[in-house]
């Protein structure tokens, strides 16, 4: 296939975003149904690219001699851009539901829409410096969908959101041009272009750059002490942080992580150093402290986004292993946290939608209103927990397994680190199910009698994602010798 | 064999069923004794097939994560026990759970958890045997909160995370021995290689230890049972405390003995830890409940006493100590069991639940005290009666280990222990029996329970006195566990 058409699946959906704001379409169903037909036909392009994947990279213009823009789609590229392109129109059908009755619908899913496409930009771009590029767009046209409600608060959290994403930016930007200038090629390759040889004295400072450059994407990626952005951004509409900020924006931190030491520095150049154990400690400092928080936050959805940040780290403490195994479990734990954090958030969403409950102390007995929501949060909390016979178990592994691929005090610590946050995952969940089920007795059954569980478009994505966390936990095989095939350069 | 499946997902499809589709009150209660009454069928069955038949693998999640289950004779052992144990206390619920709210859910997650804890005993490796652990927990949770109280609620958490806070220690355990490469199907005697282990190995079998030991009640993770236990309903009190703090133990026994191998830890700070932590849990388990007012409550700290004589058996990898260990297992669950069913009825005719209440009490309900009485006498130990057996191979086991100040102080603890017994257990006996000469015995009325009742508290009683008569097979059987593992 022509390199040609990896634009395509980037630009329908910006170009689709544009004509509906530019051409705001009043009727609901009109809407839904126009909107839901160019992100599914998107997401078909997506995956006609993936299975032909075009044998060389996209080469489109110079910004200055040796900053290039080209788009390359790699194994890689292919988990990421497929992993997107399978949640989109999922969560899109959730968002029409779930904005039924909220004003500026249009503006929404155009930005919203446009997301689709940027996003995919990340996944697809062939060098850092065309990635920085989509990354950089990503926050700004994700700005409109924190701050769509348009309250004081969300206004504060877009703000917030904002200020850590441009200093974020600010950091990953001293690490690219100091990364141009160190190698010998600026496009990804699995094991890295960093010109060791020629480095010499510079190797510390080559250390330091990647350190910085880590944070700096680590802002997407909610790394301590940049985490804070995201519990304050969940006063976006759930669709948003269900997809974004479970998803999208803050995988595509993780994503950059990855490509920045597996495709640019090289796990070799890293492993061992004191970058690298800077690196590991931030992830389980995060790990630990996120965790921590989950548990004492009462607003229902801010719990799950410090689960959130939580899991992103684990995904990192799993990268920064700066191993194959490491990288596979990343990959991994990326897909699995995806698939269940979405079905978390979407049940928190159906939640608010329905009944107009914010705080987890206000669910008391509603699992007998809405059964089949409530089970789907049972069991994304039991997988987040890591309960085996569901998916977030064989995650977990395989990130214990690159910790104990050699035996290091790092790698009994990481597992430790997992152990406390599996527990308290298991507190901040569980005892939310417990709330629905058990909790209030007769009287919060009959005062809860009136809710009922949201319609199809709701209930459809939740299943999905419970078939697929189930299926998963009862057999991985798939996936991992899928990310294996990624990590060893093979796919 | 795939039929190996059928005690586990037979009981558990039931449940589901009786929760999704709740039919007649009658109807239910012959769906239930059938399904328990099948399900003790089953396990006899499997027990008597020869143990080489007895294999299944199921499947692979991933990479080292794969379903396997066999058959020994300590699975049998412990399967056949729950099953019997699991009939006799359902039986009991009928009547104690007629007044009860929510049957459907009840009977449903009771035999739920009946098939849980067949495939625990069933597990062939440390990875399916920890998958059912975890289900065990979980659906048991239910039980503990049936009551739907605030302090039901709060003690279900309370059990919930402390149970899975300990599974997760004992998860370091799977990890760590799966990274170094161990293929761990339990095999009597262990898996890994006692000349490479190191530090960090001692320290995964400690944890190990200790995670499966939160369930079993072990000092110092021990604080959710004395909570949990008593708030559920007197029948699932019975089975929480006589059976699945048993599932702790059995998680130790394949630990130690399957995985770890006993020379492994033999003589280190992890043998030794552990025997410092039974003992002061057998010790400090007796002084709670003879402390403890609640009639329930003094049962549960007693359970952990007396779950802690068995760890302190295993803990000393000896193999008559071994052998007491197991007798104990089964002893202390009948027993406790009939305790806990005693309790139940007196709750459930006469609504007293503190012990200073219970004056006269042998006088109101006869047959249900006399067991009581029975059945206390036999945890003390006094023979000839089952505890007295399993209490002299404990004792005579440890003077026999020739280790340096346990192999005495761990009798006198014992003793202690079992005078302190006496003193929580016959008091309440002297009492009933014995109210004083300003009872009233005008106001007398007698609170019997029915048959449905009375059948399995005497059942269970009974086999607990008369298996200290004939202990014979019963030992015969654990030595021969012993000398495979020892």
């Amino acid at each position: 296939m022509s390199p040609y058409f990896i634009l395509v699946p980037i630009l329908v959906p910006i170009l689709a975003g544009v004509l509906l704001m530019t051409f705001p379409i009043q009727d609901y169903k009109t809407r839904a149904a126009a909107v839901e037909t160019v992100v599914i036909l998107n997401t078909i392009l997506v995956f006609v690219l993936l299975l032909n994947r075009p044998a060389e990279r996209l080469y489109l213009f110079s910004f200055v001699e040796g900053m290039p823009l080209t788009l390359n789609i790699d194994g890689m590229a292919t988990f990421f851009g497929g992993l997107v392109a399978f949640l989109w129109p999922l969560a899109t059908l959730y968002a029409f539901e779930y904005m039924r009755h909220e004003e500026r619908v249009n503006t929404f899913l155009s930005f919203y829409t446009i997301t689709y496409g940027v996003t995919l930009g990340v996944a697809f771009a062939g060098n850092i410096v065309t990635m920085y590029l989509f990354y950089e767009a990503l926050t700004m046209v994700t700005l409109p969908l924190v701050i769509h409600t348009m309250t004081e608060e969300a206004q504060a959290a877009t703000r917030k959101y904002l200020n850590y994403m441009i200093g974020g930016t600010a950091f990953a930007f001293i690490g690219i041009v100091f990364y141009s200038l160190f190698c010998t090629n600026i496009e990804f390759v699995l094991g890295g272009n960093l010109d060791v040889a020629n480095l010499g004295e510079y190797a510390n400072i080559a250390l330091l750059v990647y350190v910085l450059a880590f944070f700096g994407f680590g802002v997407k990626a909610a790394v301590f002490p940049f985490h804070g952005w995201l519990p304050s951004a969940s006063v976006a509409p759930t669709p948003v942080t269900a997809l974004l900020h479970a998803v999208a924006v803050v995988k595509s931190g993780v994503f950059a992580i990855m490509r920045l030491t597996y495709f640019c520095f090289g796990a070799d150049f890293l492993k061992g150093t004191w970058a690298q154990t800077v690196v590991v400690i931030a992830a389980m400092v995060t790990i630990v402290y996120a965790s921590t928080l989950g548990v004492r936050e009462n607003h229902f959805k801010r719990r799950l986004a410090y689960s959130t940040v939580s899991n992103l780290s684990y995904i990192l403490l799993g990268v920064t292993m700066m191993s194959p195994a490491g990288l596979v479990a990343g990959l991994c734990h990326m897909f699995v946290h995806a698939i269940m954090k979405i079905s978390g958030f979407f049940c928190a969403g159906a939640v608010m939608h329905q009944t107009n409950k914010n705080y987890v102390y206000e669910l008391d007995g509603l699992g007998f209103a809405m059964p089949a929501t409530f089970t789907a949060l049972l069991i994304s909390g039991l997988s987040l927990t890591g309960i085996p016979l569901f998916a977030g178990f064989v995650s977990k592994w395989s990130i214990v397994q690159a910790l104990l691929e050699q035996p290091s005090i790092m790698g009994y610590v990481g597992v430790f680190v997992l152990l406390y946050s599996a527990l308290m995952t298991g507190i901040y969940m569980l005892s939310i199910n417990v709330r629905g089920w058990f909790s209030g007795g007769a009287a919060a059954k009959e005062a809860n009698a009136r809710f009922h569980d949201p319609s199809w478009l709701m209930l459809l994505p939740l299943a999905i994602f419970s078939v697929i966390t189930v299926a998963l936990g009862l057999n991985a095989q798939a996936l991992l010798a899928f990310v294996q095939s990624i990590a060893a350069g093979t796919f | 064999m795939i039929a190996l499946l059928i005690p586990v997902l037979m009981p558990i499809a039931v449940g589901v069923l009786l929760m999704v589709f709740p039919p007649r009150r009658k109807v239910m209660l012959a769906i239930v004794f059938a399904a328990l009454a099948l399900s003790l069928g089953l396990a006899v069955a499997v027990a008597l097939q020869p143990e080489d038949t007895l294999r299944l693998t199921l499947g692979t999640v991933a990479e080292g994560l794969t379903f396997y289950f066999q058959v020994d004779a300590v699975g049998k052992l412990f399967s056949v026990l729950v099953a019997f144990v699991w009939l006799l206390a359902g039986l009991a619920a009928f009547e104690y759970m007629s007044h009860e709210h929510d049957e459907p859910r009840f009977y449903g997650f009771y035999l739920i958890v009946g098939g849980v804890l067949a495939a625990l005993c069933y597990a062939g490796n440390l990875f399916t045997f920890y998958v059912f652990f975890e289900l065990m927990t979980l659906t048991s949770a239910p039980l503990v909160m049936h009551e739907l109280t605030h302090e039901a609620i709060m003690a279900g958490l309370k059990y919930l995370f402390y149970s899975v806070g300990g599974a997760f220690l004992s998860l370091f355990g799977l990890f760590l021995f799966t990274a170094q490469g161990t293929e761990l199907t339990f095999t009597a005697g262990g898996v890994l290689d006692g000349a490479t282990a190191s530090g960090v190995t001692l320290l995964a079998v400690f944890l190990m230890i200790l995670g499966f030991g939160t369930k079993a009640g072990m000092f110092p993770m021990h604080g959710w049972l004395p909570t949990a236990h008593p708030v559920a309903p007197a029948p699932a009190s019975a089975v929480l405390s006589g059976v699945i703090t048993k599932a702790g133990v059995l998680g130790i026994l394949r630990t130690v003995y399957y995985i770890a191998g006993p020379e492994l830890i033999r003589g280190t700070w992890v043998q030794y830890l552990w025997i410092v932590l039974t003992l002061i849990t057998v010790f400090m388990g007796s002084m709670l409940a003879y402390r403890e007012n609640v009639l329930k409550k003094r049962l549960a700290y007693s359970t952990v006493s007396q779950v802690s004589y068995v760890l302190f058996g295993l803990s000393l990898l000896q193999p008559v100590a071994f052998v007491g260990a197991l007798l104990h297992v089964v002893f202390h669950s009948l027993v406790k069991n009939g305790l806990f069913l005693s309790a139940g009825a007196i709750i459930c005719k006469t609504g007293k639940t503190r012990v200073d209440e219970l004056k006269g009490i042998g006088k109101e309900m006869p047959v249900v005290l006399w067991c009581f009485t029975l059945a206390g006498v036999t945890l003390v130990g006094i023979p000839p009666t089952s505890a007295f057996v399993s209490k002299w191979y404990l004792a005579t086991g440890a003077l026999a280990t020739g280790i340096p100040v346990v192999s005495w102080l761990g009798p006198v603890v014992l003793l202690v222990s079992a005078l302190l017994t006496a003193g929580y257990l016959l008091t309440v006996s002297i009492a009933g029996f014995l109210p004083g000469s300003d009872y009233d015995y005008a106001a007398l009325e007698k609170h019997e329970p029915t048959w449905q009742m009375l059948v399995p508290i005497v059942a269970l009683t009974a086999l607990a006195v008369l298996l200290g008569v004939w202990p014979g097979g019963l030992t015969a059987l654990l030595t021969g566990v012993a000398s495979s593992v020892l």
